[in-house]
């Protein structure tokens, strides 16, 4: 087992009872604008994508090329407060944070850097950058981040944009290897982004 | 398959840690018998001496070498340098000689010392560790582990009494584990944690420390427990193995005997070596804290705050205290938040982020001028923030 996804392992076997037979992947094509995670965030991929059919939580989907521990996209709709990025899967020892009444954008990579060393059990991650965006017509955060699970010599690179409209989360992150991969398909996962709306 | 066994082995660790019970009485009994068969590792070169040890450094050394290529490490030569040397002046130089010593960025309370003699400290220890004979305490317990052969002692009894079931049942945690974790999950018996504790204790003293410092490590423990469990409204895990105190349960038994035993032999009444321990980790704390805020664990990171704050509350600490309520952001959480960076401001403070905190919490009260001004202020004084962009934008938005 690839190291690389902590949480989507953990997701996969704390999923397995629930659903057996129906966990996969289906194909998005490109070109075609599509309602992400259960909400109302809409997309326009520029290639062709795979959805899993696990969803880490309710209002959350998960995309790839090549197999999420190359290159991963997750989309979050719709998150309310009180709710979690991912499935708090240790509540009692290690509980993720929840959106909290009245977030900035300045919080949201704060949020998602803070849930993200929870889940994948790292301290090592920085953001990178952070800048003003915007996510089709609304104001949104664009911020750049990196990290490495513990264990792994393998340094990881991400981007991601968010917005909150009424205190209610979109978002959508990219990560991949640092090395290659990133930068290969960098672009795509940015045109996911640009075509953004809610 | 040498993967399987090691796998194994990973996973026998694994299961003896969440566990612990199972083998407790067995363990002790067995661990009486064979201390006395066992050569001690007081030797320089210490080399294993039959199958099962030859084994174990094998896997162990293995898991030392992807220790050494990760990321997590901390190589800052001067950390290093002085977590050793108080390592040294306990074990004496000789013997502290074979120890390879690794310390990596993780946020929770733990040392590990493997067979091979590769010792793992982490830095949510150095965090919690009160002073430099406390830091002493612990690197003693781990050594007297490591000199007693326990390690080999428990993979011996384990791998007698284990089942392949349990085995396959637990190989998602073993295929996950790293080195240090490995390492770490080795949760030992209760008589060798006494032996340990004991030997720890009787090395403190012997270079010079305070060993009433060494119960007082416990204590903390135990009291920073009590401050997640009040803040999440749970129960508190003290008294309780597992978690990420499996390794070393700080029961109230454990600090009684250790009071004991200081009692017994106090060492150097006061000689706590606050002051080097202090200038030692000065640079580190702020980074180590915030591994620990990131964490989500209001209760346990304020406890820490204020154990750090008894010499008084630095600005640093209390941009620490801000940046813990602004991100929990409940209650009176920002208003409360405001008041600490306006503390460490007025404490003479020069650190950038005490003004970007205290602007965004500012905005978040209604006082977009006094916010925004203090976002200027933020990026004045920190021109290539990694945020500079976003800040800038809201420095000049009137919302």
């Amino acid at each position: 087992m690839k190291k690389r996804n902590l949480l989507l392992a953990a997701l996969v076997l704390a999923s397995l009872p629930a659903a057996p037979a129906l966990a996969g992947w289906k194909l998005v094509p490109h070109a075609k604008p599509i309602t992400v995670a259960k909400g109302t965030l809409t997309v326009t991929p520029d290639a062709d994508w795979n959805r899993w059919s696990v969803r880490p939580i309710k209002k959350g989907e998960v995309w790839t090329l090549d197999g999420t521990g190359l290159n991963e996209v997750y989309f979050v709709s719709g998150l309310i407060v009180g709710e979690t990025l991912y499935r708090d899967a240790d509540k009692k020892n290690r509980p993720l944070p929840t959106l909290t009444k009245g977030m900035a954008l300045t919080d949201i990579p704060e949020f998602f850097e803070s849930s993200n060393r929870i889940a994948l059990n790292t301290s090592l991650f920085t953001v990178t950058g952070v800048e003003p965006a915007k996510m089709g017509e609304r104001d949104a955060v664009k911020f750049n981040y990196e990290y490495a699970v513990e264990g792994s010599p393998l340094k990881r690179r991400g981007t991601a944009i968010g917005s909150l409209s009424g205190g209610v989360l979109y978002l959508i992150s990219y990560s991949a290897p640092a090395t290659h991969f990133y930068e290969q398909n960098r672009a795509k996962a940015e045109a996911i982004m640009a075509s953004a709306h809610y | 398959m040498a993967l399987l066994a090691r796998s194994l082995r990973i996973v026998l660790a694994a299961l003896l840690a969440i566990q612990p019970e199972l083998v407790e009485t067995a363990r002790a009994q067995e661990a009486a018998a064979q201390a006395a068969s066992l050569p001690v590792a007081d030797e320089e070169a210490y080399k294993p001496v039959d199958k099962d040890e030859r084994g174990l450094w094998m896997d162990t050394e293995e898991g030392e070498r992807q220790l050494k290529a990760s990321q997590q490490v901390i190589r800052d030569p001067a950390l290093n340098a002085y977590v050793r040397k108080v390592l040294c002046n306990l074990v004496g130089p000789g013997k502290c000689a074979s120890i390879r010593l690794y310390i990596v960025r993780t946020p929770d309370f733990n040392a590990s010392m493997a067979v091979n003699g590769a010792m793992v400290v982490y830095s949510g220890l150095l965090l919690r560790t009160q002073n430099e004979a406390q830091l002493a305490a612990v690197l003693g317990h781990e050594y007297t582990h490591f000199a007693g052969h326990h390690g080999l002692r428990m993979f011996r009894q384990v791998k007698e009494k284990s089942a392949a079931a349990a085995w396959l049942a637990f190989t998602g945690i073993g295929l996950i584990a790293s080195f240090s974790m490995a390492a770490s999950l080795f949760s030992y018996s209760r008589d060798m944690e006494r032996e340990a504790d004991s030997g720890g204790l009787a090395l403190m003293a012997a270079a010079g420390y305070d060993t009433r410092e060494a119960s007082k490590v416990w204590e903390q423990l135990r009291a920073e427990m009590d401050a997640t469990a009040a803040v999440r409204n749970t129960k508190s895990r003290k008294d309780k193995n597992g978690g990420i105190f499996a390794t070393h349960p700080p029961t109230a038994e454990r600090v009684a005997n250790l009071a004991q035993m200081a009692t017994a032999n106090p060492g150097v009444a006061g000689a706590t070596g606050l002051d080097s321990y202090s200038a030692a980790m000065g640079h580190w704390w702020p980074v180590f804290f915030d591994d620990q805020l990131k964490r989500n664990d209001l209760g346990a990171s304020d406890y820490l705050l204020a154990a750090l704050a008894q010499q008084g509350w630095s600005p640093w600490l209390l941009y620490a205290r801000g940046e813990l309520y602004r991100r929990r952001a409940l209650g009176n959480d920002i208003a409360d938040a405001e008041k600490f960076y306006s503390q460490g401001i007025e404490a003479g403070g020069e650190l950038p982020e005490l003004w970007r905190g205290r602007g965004l919490a500012r905005l978040k009260l209604e006082r977009p001028e006094d916010g925004k001004t203090d976002l200027n202020e933020y990026l004045r004084r920190s021109p290539d923030a990694v945020d500079k962009a976003m800040i800038a934008m809201m420095a000049g938005e009137t919302r």
